[in-house]
């Protein structure tokens, strides 16, 4: 491979490759704002900025410029080299750049740094994008100093709601132009452009349009700046009180990378953003899953319910055992979920199993819409996971649960999952004797279940779940399990505990070594850093 | 030397001089047949033995820059007249639009065919409304006699011409955000690499030259361009021919005189521009436009080694022959060529005030150093008119300035930079008393 020189390291590159983007690969962030591995080059803030040194016999291109000497009291012409743009430059073999060894390039990006924050209002307190604002971050680095121009800023549109999702502060742009290009390149819906000139420029969302296509977040999570805010999240949380874990989206069968903010404090996730992942989602997340994540707060079930009425955790294991017990392998219909990861159909299945039951159908939400970016038409995020697992017990459909029902040969239905594929599905299982429901959300299954089993979110538990390419992908747990809920393999655990039949395994490490056999892991590669943009 | 021609400005003032039957008449299309009867290539060699630098500004080699076109390409290939003259101070590429238009179709044709374009379009500033019809109306006569379209002088060569009008932005001048507006996109200077040889209009190879250098194109092929590039006193400097010069300001014939390349500053100031209004002295010169720098009129410039430049040392910058050369290792720049002058009886400090109120205004806004930058300098120099600038900010301007040039995507930033630089350098006393006194003791005027 070949290489350049980068301060005093050597920097291994892709032919084609430039500076900006083979230092980051190799861990060293030069900074920027406008650029973004994920979108054309720009390369309009200039933070960027590098010193190339010319090739050995070859004079460095200058230019004049003048220094103030007080004490003669005269202008000293000076000379300086002209600098490049390091996300512009493509990388050369023995190419030698510096970046933080230069002294132009210091003068150069405090420079850049001051002149972004000239007419910036400074309104950090109030702002939401402080704790991880590239201009708090630079400041510190590369400038360093007090406020020099004391006059009115000049003075622009604020807080203009641009959609459903997206409030827009023209004080506190830098013009950037990254939420332009997100909605050209990556939405494929050119919405957003630039209007008027020179320090009046703002962004504007097209005539007659709103900021309404399902890539609109993007806009905002690219934003290196505060001018960019969700309504979703603005006001919300400080972001230096989040911590985040490394999980993966569940609104559908693409398997977005993301992390999950929580306050460790109160144990609420306040938001998603994209990890990046090459072979998945790249940097990416659609509306719909950033903004999945208020389904662990929303719409849960947090106890345990008999006959409709709450019960504890305990006795509705025990009413569950019961009741399957009485039913016998005959007429019992074991549903797995495609909402929930292998980790709980493996203990489901394994339990089947144990019992003898043989009828296993497969569940989870219904179809939506899809595209060609990243949504996926199955919103299920573990779908094929479910397909692999339970291959070998012939797993069926859920139509074939309905048709099953209506024909009498399962009165009793232990049920993973909170939704069904289909409305009729939902009223087919109304005609069944007993339902037993382990579920995370309210919905058509819990209100027609005997005994609901409280079980943990995505949140709150560690899990596995295979995309839609066949990807395994491990998400990390965030928060504490909420209410009397627990994760749906555990209280199946206890289950089959209960009725005499214990699964082999108590933690989480074993059960997947358990389950090993049945769904290899294809672990995608993902990048390993929290925080990375 | 002052060696006054009239290749382009023969028909400056004479009735009906726009018409195709007066260009004719005044040996008009000759140029073209003779280039249409060489091969591409041969156009190309001939082309740069005139030596025309390029007239817009940057002052690149004509002929040069039509052999960086492609020899084969499977996409159409475009040339586009930059006619958005905007510079303050440059109204030449306007007088031949207006006076003189057959001339550009000429240097067009011959344009295309070097490049082996079939389309050129004409992007001429929004304002320049007679221009736009004068244009119109002599592609008009020459599609009538058969001179563009599908068979021009006979050749099966087609070639179309296009007048395009601008949106009213200085930035549109930059080729590559001219060749953004052309396509309908926001003026804004593209990102080079690559180059508009390479993918240029609507992403295809394209050529954009100015008005004055394809126009003077169709005269140095009639006379035989190396002859052409000889009555230049720069030839041995490769910078040829004649070309329009320009003076305004406090002269007291401001206007557009053509002359043999190697005319100086006082020569066209004193000699053609009848001197300063008032029998005043200069105080100082801009040589090209307002993003050259000002000079005070006994500079001496620092001239290089090299011994083409030994009949220059020793002399002002006054009387250094107006070339792309000379002037940029004479520490300054030629630019358009068209000079304005300040008497001493007006203030130099409201001469950068405006020309900044200029830049920040026209700042496209791209890049930070030149939105944010133009935008400081002004503000400071506001204050300082007001009288309310302290010299602690008077201080800033040249860091500010120095901290734009050379780190934007395009030559705005230097050509807004340069100004201040060079203002402030060479008047900063000036700047000082209107500090020391409020605003109050200068002569405050800019006109006499």
């Amino acid at each position: 491979m070949p290489n350049f020189k980068l301060d005093d390291r050597e920097i291994p590159f892709e032919p084609g490759e430039t500076i900006i983007r083979a230092a980051q690969k190799a861990g060293i962030d030069i900074p920027h704002y406008c650029w973004h591995a994920g979108l054309s080059v720009a390369a309009n803030c200039r933070m960027c900025l590098v010193e190339l040194m010319p090739p050995p016999g070859r004079p460095a291109m200058l230019l004049d410029v003048l220094a103030w000497d007080k004490i003669k009291q005269e202008y000293l012409p000076q000379k300086k080299p002209k600098l490049v743009p390091s996300c512009q430059q493509a990388a050369a073999d023995g190419m030698v750049v510096k970046s933080q060894t230069s002294e132009h390039v210091d003068v150069a990006r405090a420079s850049v740094q001051e002149l972004l924050l000239l007419n910036h209002p400074v309104d950090c307190p109030i702002c939401d994008q402080a704790g991880e604002c590239r201009l708090q971050d630079y400041w510190l680095e590369h400038q360093g100093t007090k406020k020099r121009m004391r006059d009115e800023p000049v003075h622009k549109p604020k807080a203009v709601v641009f959609g459903p999702t997206i409030v827009y502060d023209a004080e506190r742009c830098i013009v950037c132009t990254r939420c332009v290009r997100v909605s050209d390149e990556l939405a494929k819906d050119p919405v957003l452009s630039v209007r008027e000139r020179g320090n009046l420029n703002e962004i504007v969302v097209a005539p007659g349009r709103q900021l309404d296509h399902p890539y609109t977040l993007m806009t905002e999570y690219v934003c290196p700046v505060g001018a960019l805010t969700s309504i979703d999240f603005r006001f919300k949380a400080r972001v230096w009180f989040l911590r985040s874990r490394r999980t993966v989206c569940v609104g559908c069968a693409t398997g977005c990378n993301s992390f999950s903010d929580f306050d460790p404090r109160d144990q609420k996730v306040y938001r998603y953003r994209p990890r990046e992942n090459l072979a998945v989602n790249k940097f990416w997340m659609c509306d719909d899953g950033m903004l999945d994540y208020r389904r662990i707060h929303e719409g849960r079930v947090l106890e345990a319910r008999v006959a409709g009425r709450p019960a504890t955790v305990a006795a509705a294991l025990a009413t569950a055992a019961q009741l399957l017990v009485a039913a016998g392998p005959a007429s019992t219909a074991v549903v797995l979920s495609a909402e929930h990861s292998n980790e709980d159909n493996f203990a489901l299945l394994s339990l089947a199993k144990s019992l003898g039951f043989s009828d296993i159908y497969q569940s989870g939400r219904p179809a939506g819409q899809g595209d060609d970016i990243l949504r996926h038409p199955d919103k299920n995020p573990n779908s094929a996971g479910v397909a692999a697992l339970g291959k070998a017990s012939g797993l069926k459909s859920f139509v074939e649960l309905v048709e099953a029902i209506r024909a009498g040969k399962a009165s009793t239905v232990i049920a993973l999952g909170s939704a069904t594929p289909t409305g009729s599905g939902a009223a087919a299982l109304a005609e069944v004797r007993s339902l037993i429901a382990i579920a995370t959300h309210e919905g058509a299954v819990v209100d027609r279940a005997s005994v609901v089993l409280p079980a943990s979110s995505w949140a709150e538990a560690d899990g596995t779940f295979v995309n839609a390419k066949g990807m395994s992908q491990e998400s990390e747990r965030a928060i504490h399990p909420h209410g009397s809920s627990q994760p749906a393999f555990r209280l199946i655990s206890e289950l089959a505990a209960l009725l005499g039949k214990p699964l082999g395994w108590k933690k989480l490490t074993e059960l997947r070594a358990a389950m090993a056999p049945a769904a290899p892991r294809s672990v995608a590669p993902d990048s390993a850093s929290l925080g990375a943009e | 030397m002052i060696k006054q021609t009239t290749y382009l400005s023969h028909s400056y003032g004479k009735p009906n001089s726009w018409t195709l039957s007066a260009y004719e008449s005044a040996g008009g299309y000759r140029g073209v047949r003779k280039a249409l009867a060489l091969t591409r290539e041969g156009v190309i060699e001939e082309a740069k033995k005139a030596h025309v630098r390029g007239r817009g500004g940057a002052g690149f080699d004509c002929g040069t820059k039509w052999s960086f076109m492609p020899k084969e390409s499977k996409k159409p290939h475009y040339l586009v007249v930059n006619a958005d003259e905007g510079e303050p101070g440059t109204f030449k590429d306007r007088s031949i639009m207006e006076m003189n238009p057959h001339s550009l179709i000429e240097g067009c044709i011959i344009g295309c065919y070097g490049i082996g374009a079939h389309a050129c379009y004409i992007y001429v500033r929004d304002e320049l409304h007679l221009s736009k019809a004068r244009l119109w109306g002599a592609i008009r006569e020459a599609k009538a006699k058969g001179y563009l379209g599908n068979n021009p002088f006979g050749k099966d060569y087609p070639v179309e011409l296009y007048v395009h009008s601008g949106a009213g932005a200085y930035i549109c001048g930059e080729e590559t955000a001219l060749l953004n507006s052309l396509e309908g996109r926001r003026g804004e200077p593209r990102l080079k690499p690559p180059f508009p040889a390479q993918y240029g209009a609507f992403g295809c190879p394209s050529t954009v030259n100015n008005v004055e250098t394809l126009a003077i194109m169709a005269s140095a092929f009639d006379m035989g361009c190396d002859e052409f590039s000889k009555l230049s006193e720069l030839h041995p400097f490769n910078d040829g021919g004649a070309r329009l010069f320009g003076v305004s300001g406090h002269v007291n014939r401001p206007g557009i005189y053509e002359a043999a390349v190697g005319l100086t500053l006082r020569e066209l100031i004193y000699d053609l521009g009848g001197g300063v209004l008032q029998g005043r002295s200069i105080l100082g010169v801009i040589p090209g436009g307002s993003s050259c720098p000002v000079h005070l009129p006994d500079e001496l410039p620092t001239l290089p080694p090299d011994p083409r430049y030994d009949a220059y040392r020793g002399k002002s910058i006054l009387d250094i022959p107006l070339g792309v050369d000379t002037f940029r290792s004479a520490g300054s720049m030629l630019g358009t060529c068209c000079a304005m002058v300040l008497s001493d009886a007006v203030d130099p400090v409201l001469a950068l005030h405006n020309v900044m109120r200029f830049y920040r205004h026209e700042s496209c806004g791209q890049c930070t150093p030149c939105r944010e930058g133009c935008g400081w300098i002004e503000r400071i120099l506001n204050k300082v008119v007001e009288g309310k600038a302290t010299i602690d900010e008077l201080d800033r301007v040249h860091e500010i300035a120095s901290n734009i040039t050379g780190n934007t995507i395009c030559a705005f930033g230097d050509g807004a930079a340069q100004p201040a630089l060079a203002f402030i350098k060479r008047y900063r006393k000036h700047f000082e008393d209107y500090i020391v006194n409020g605003g109050k003791s200068q002569t405050r005027r800019l006109t006499v």
